[in-house]
């Protein structure tokens, strides 16, 4: 096959990939000029990657992680406020209810392909929403989820880490994303990873193979979405409230234009995706309220004429400026 | 108590005649173009704001009607020539993202046009009032607004039934390399058929002006019933569109008073209920 996939999978080597995280886990905080903004892109950077494991790996086009997403961040909140969780605790409570709800939503959506999947992943979003804002006890309905506590971290009743103070708070966010960034990576490149890819390029094929296509797709679904529960406990706790539109459709169309805009296929690339637009939504929503508007542009020309996204484009980058070595269709396979 | 019942009924009915428009815009251009336009709702938003652009001007609720529903299919037909044309070969999933980002631009630009604060536009005065049957009371508007949704619909269906170019885009959807060998630009029949799904959302969205104004942030709202709409009554049907249309605006009307947010998850349990049970809805063929 010599036509280039439109979502090519960004390849390179795991420890590299993990030390330019480091790299760039320790560096944010110290170029942006808000550690909450640095935690920020983190959460959302989780929130895309989660997205791209279905979209850039699978894909699966799901217009649902803003229900995993508002889900996370109520679920934890509410464990929190009623049942006096901790932090590790909510997080945990977060996580699988994500993957509880994916299941549901997955279960269902993958009975259909295409175009009818999405329209699926669309409906339950709507619905998740709609029983939110009815679910007012529950959720605060319009006015959102009020004091969301952000608990420290503590062993045996001693503080282990002050999570009150932002610095800390950015670096107890850095290490999850670093941990689940590097489990996400296993994952994709293990064969559970493989077969997912077999069938985002094949699925007729990989069903003929044998693989059982509604299990992994299941399995997929849940990944993402316990990952995406994750980053919306985070949220409500950096914000210390979860507002209604942590649920709405708005969120999974946001969540989406990062993945893309990042890359799909690229893990690392979610990261930049979710960075860049919430950098671009901070600086130019002071200067620009309608920056949204630019959005769409970029949105549009990734789609048309970029389809690796900014990590496909830093890596043509890289690649120009590199004198091509003459095993290079060679290397390329191996990388 | 009954009487409620009946107007809140006929209320449905007229939302449910601007539901069928936006949808039946949709379905032709996904039945006969097997596109996915996720910026309709946006179009829609357009019309409305054009249509409070145009009484402001003229004064004249008639020529907005014509004017703005016809500039909102000449920007849908520039848009198509420029960018649609070249990614109807693409995976639906691609050319939800790109009209994702069309409707961004056609919302943030409205805003930026018209002011974050919704627009209010008058009922024409010819159709103020209302009609008084015994204890029944009905506005004319509304009146109106279904017969004028009914004429559209009857003059869409026989311009695709019954036309040389209905015959011809039919044909191109069937074939697209036969009906070009045959000698006819189907392309430029694509790109009126796409404005011309369009331009009924911006009907739609000049009928719905009187109503409850022009609203910024609609297009997503409106976007999201379409969708329902059109799965209900089956992708690409044009009656599924009209029952479809019909069904989820006296749903909406009736539950308004009642439980409206309980009326939204109805009709997406609706649209998951179809799409798992019956995936080419009420009036589709498979």
């Amino acid at each position: 096959m010599t036509e280039k996939n439109p979502l090519a999978v960004a390849k390179g080597h795991g420890p590299a990939l993990l030390l330019l995280l480091v790299v760039t886990l320790i560096g944010l905080p110290l170029i942006l000029p808000s550690t909450t903004l640095a935690t920020e892109i983190l959460i959302f950077g989780l929130a895309a990657l989660a997205c791209n494991l279905l979209l850039g790996y699978t894909g699966l086009l799901s217009f649902g992680q803003g229900i995993f997403f508002g889900a996370g961040a109520y679920g934890a909140a509410l464990l929190m406020i009623h049942l006096q969780w901790g932090m590790l605790g909510a997080l945990v409570g977060a996580a699988l209810f994500g993957a509880l709800l994916a299941l549901l939503v997955g279960a269902l959506a993958i009975r259909r392909k295409g175009i009818y999947f999405v329209m699926l992943t669309l409906a339950f979003s709507q619905m998740a929403y709609f029983l939110a804002y009815t679910l007012s006890g529950w959720t605060g309905g319009d006015n959102g989820l009020l004091d969301v506590p952000r608990p420290n971290i503590t062993v045996a009743g001693h503080v282990l880490l002050d999570l009150a103070d932002p610095r800390h708070f950015y670096a107890f966010v850095a290490v999850l994303f670093l941990l689940i960034f590097a489990g996400a990576l296993r994952v994709i490149r293990s064969p559970f990873g493989s077969t997912l890819l077999a069938i985002r390029e094949n699925e007729t094929r990989a069903a003929a193979i044998g693989y059982d296509i509604r299990h992994f797709k299941i399995l997929v679904f849940m990944l993402s979405g316990a990952i995406t529960g994750i980053a919306g406990a985070l949220y409500a706790m950096l914000l210390h409230f979860a507002p209604l539109s942590n649920i709405d459709l708005m969120m999974s169309e946001n969540i989406l234009i990062m993945t893309i805009v990042g890359g799909t296929g690229s893990l690392f690339g979610s990261l930049l995706g979710a960075g860049a637009i919430v950098l671009l939504g901070d600086v130019l929503s002071e200067l620009w309220p309608r920056w949204l508007m630019l959005l769409g542009v970029i949105l549009i020309l990734v789609v048309v004429f970029m389809r690796g996204g900014l990590w496909g484009g830093l890596a043509d980058l890289a690649k120009r400026l590199r004198p091509s070595p003459a095993v290079d269709g060679k290397t390329k396979e191996q990388l | 108590m009954l009487d409620l019942y009946l107007f809140q009924l006929l209320n449905g009915l007229g939302l449910g005649m601007i539901y069928f428009l936006i949808a039946v815009g949709l379905t032709i251009i996904f039945g006969l173009l097997n596109f996915v336009n996720f910026a309709h709702g946006a179009f829609f938003l357009l019309g409305a704001y054009l249509c409070y652009t145009a009484v402001a001007l003229t004064g004249n609720f008639w020529l907005a009607l014509l004017i703005a529903p016809l500039a909102v299919a000449a920007l849908a037909w520039m848009v198509e020539r420029v960018l649609i044309k070249r990614i109807y070969h693409l995976p639906h999933t691609f050319q939800i993202l790109v009209t994702l980002g069309i409707a961004l631009i056609i919302q943030e630009a409205s805003v930026l046009i018209w002011g974050p604060v919704g627009k209010h536009i008058a009922v024409p005065p010819e159709l103020r009032g209302v009609l008084i049957i015994g204890d029944f009371i009905y506005p004319y508007y509304r009146l109106f607004l279904i017969g004028f949704a009914a004429l559209i619909g009857l003059g869409l269906w026989l311009l695709l039934e019954r036309t040389r170019f209905g015959a011809l885009v039919r044909a191109g959807s069937e074939s697209t390399e036969t009906v070009s060998l045959l000698g006819t630009n189907i392309f430029r029949l694509f790109s009126l058929t796409f404005a011309l799904g369009v331009g009924l959302a911006g009907v739609a969205g000049v009928l719905f002006a009187p109503l409850r104004g022009a609203q910024p942030f609609v297009g997503p709202e409106i976007l999201g019933i379409a969708f329902v709409v059109v799965v209900i009554g089956g992708m690409g049907s044009f009656g599924g569109a009209l029952v479809g249309g019909l069904l989820v605006g006296v749903v909406q009307s009736m539950m308004s008073s009642l439980w409206p947010q309980g009326a939204s998850l109805m009709i997406y349990g609706a649209m998951a209920a179809v799409i798992l049970v019956r995936p080419y809805g009420l009036f589709g063929r498979a």
